[in-house]
């Protein structure tokens, strides 16, 4: 029994200030933050850092209550430019842009063709909260469209973008509106439906150094291979993001 | 005798620690929210929605964890057979099952593409987003709490007592209604209130298997989340009701023992019951 207490009180000596540290002192291994949709082409580019993928807008949330973290990734200038104006983070750089796609599970169960199809039948629409920037998004697209009556067809909104294609993966749903680039991250378990271009919104990509980073120069460096090397560019070309 | 107090110094530090890290986040919730936070935040449709389906989900899964639960129990606590081990073990499960996994096990039985979606569909029956999806999720996760307690309650009644009814000429149901029911029936009240508590806060598999929309299947634990960073007073609002409900329930699992306690003597409740 004295052994047991003094093996738990060593464990908890030694443990949590190990726990409480967000990352060893030694290597500046980066502490990313970025949109949902980054999760499968971020870590592509660099294999090293540590990543928090979620909403953007919670993760701004998280960032405003002072979570640590050297770079913001967002899928919606709205809240790196927030931030920015909190002066939370330095000036945001444009580092891809993206589309919207009705997506459908593979099977395609409703026999959806368009998205004007969505009108007329009974479709379980899948769809991000009015925060989320696909959500956001999602909304212009409708209204640009005069689709705002498919809005009824909604079963569920989701906190984050990947949440939708999970949906959607599992057949739960007939469809979702999605990035193009998650459709391609789905591998064949997703279809995807054009949007015409006239109710595309612009889908813009920023990101930026988090003030309190520790890290700041090799924060601002990371951005510099984000957006300037050719391989960097490349893989994100091939997820399916427009880089200029 | 220097070593006496300070061991119980030792034991009090622990207790303070424990109940300053505990409380403290409670605290926080209410001294955030303030009172027009608290009214203001309740009156948005979000927060109404979300306790109407909540209310609404919890008490379909609670009318069918009693149902079901109480029987199986009573079978479980009066019989002994060969893996009697392993089903108990299998009702407990969901216990220590990581929601999310409840979750994605509900979607893959009765999802679309589930193990029975095809035999469901056939029938004209859709479960995803829909309400029904909510009560299995709750019903899932919260239903070992009931079933636990009511096992234990059956085995706590006197076996003597049921010997004794059925020689008085009962038979086995009317035994299990007169006799077994109400002598097990603080324990079964104390489970019922344990698994609702449990089921109002339920989140990971609901919105996993059931999606979260406002009105139909968001509850209030998935309002919070969606809340949180849309109007942080709802999400604070909505938490604070959260804590006093709970609260409320789990004090009356530990309050109501004492004023039922009298009638737990057993001889007294066997002159009742054989009297009637």
């Amino acid at each position: 029994m004295r052994r047991l207490v003094v093996v738990v009180g060593a464990l908890l000596v030694v443990g949590l200030p190990h726990l409480a540290q967000a990352r060893p002192a030694a290597s500046p291994r980066l502490t990313i933050l970025a949109a949902s949709s980054l999760t499968e082409v971020f870590p592509r580019i660099d294999r090293r850092a540590a990543y928090s993928f979620a909403g953007s807008n919670q993760l701004a949330l998280q960032l405003e209550q002072g979570a640590p973290a050297d770079l913001f990734a967002s899928a919606s200038p709205t809240f790196t430019q927030r931030l920015y104006r909190k002066r939370l983070v330095e000036k945001p750089r444009t580092f891809a842009s993206n589309a919207l796609v009705l997506a459908v599970p593979q099977s395609n169960p409703a026999g959806l063709g368009s998205v004007f199809d969505l009108r007329g039948r009974n479709v379980k629409l899948v769809i991000g909260t009015a925060a989320v920037p696909i959500g956001a998004y999602t909304r212009k697209v409708l209204q640009k469209l005069g689709l705002t009556d498919v809005l009824s067809k909604v079963v569920s909104e989701e906190p984050d973008v990947k949440s939708i294609v999970g949906k959607l993966a599992l057949g739960e749903a007939d469809a979702g509106f999605v990035y193009r680039t998650d459709v391609r991250a789905a591998g064949g378990r997703l279809k995807a439906i054009r949007i015409p271009a006239r109710g595309q919104p612009e889908v813009r990509y920023e990101i930026a150094v988090v003030r309190s980073s520790r890290h700041g120069a090799a924060a601002r460096g990371w951005i510099r291979t984000l957006t300037r090397t050719a391989r960097a560019r490349l893989l994100l070309r091939r997820a399916g993001f427009i880089v200029k | 005798m220097t070593a006496r107090p300070a061991f119980t110094a030792l034991l009090v530090l622990a207790l303070a620690v424990a109940i300053a890290f505990l409380l403290l986040p409670i605290v926080a919730i209410f001294s955030q929210v303030g009172l027009r936070g608290l009214v203001d935040g309740l009156r948005s449709d979000v927060a109404r929605d979300a306790f109407r389906v909540t209310l609404k989900t919890n008490v379909f899964s609670m009318a069918l964890i009693l149902g079901v639960g109480t029987p199986a129990a009573y079978f479980l606590a009066t019989r002994r057979f060969p893996g009697h081990a392993l089903v108990v073990t299998i009702l407990e499960l969901p216990l220590v099952l990581p929601p999310a996994v409840a979750g994605i096990g509900l979607l893959a039985a009765f999802g679309r593409m589930g193990l029975l979606g095809g035999e469901l569909e056939t029938l004209g029956i859709s479960v995803g987003f829909t309400q029904a999806a909510v009560v299995m999720a709750i019903t899932f996760v919260a239903s070992p709490f009931y079933v636990r307690q009511a096992i234990a309650a059956f085995e706590a009644v006197d076996a003597t007592m049921l010997d004794a009814s059925r020689t008085l000429g009962a038979g086995p149901a009317r035994t299990f209604w007169r006799v077994a029911l109400p002598l097990a029936g603080r324990g079964l009240g104390a489970g019922a209130v344990l698994a609702f508590a449990r089921g109002l806060g339920e989140f990971g598999a609901t919105i996993m298997f059931a999606g979260s929309l406002q009105g139909v299947t968001q509850t209030v634990s998935l309002a919070i989340y969606q809340e949180f960073d849309v109007n942080l007073d709802t999400a604070l609002a909505i938490s604070a009701v959260l804590v006093v409900a709970s609260g409320g329930l789990l004090l009356a699992v530990k309050v109501l023992p004492l004023w039922t306690g009298s009638r737990s003597t057993s001889p007294s409740l066997f002159a009742r019951s054989a009297s009637t």
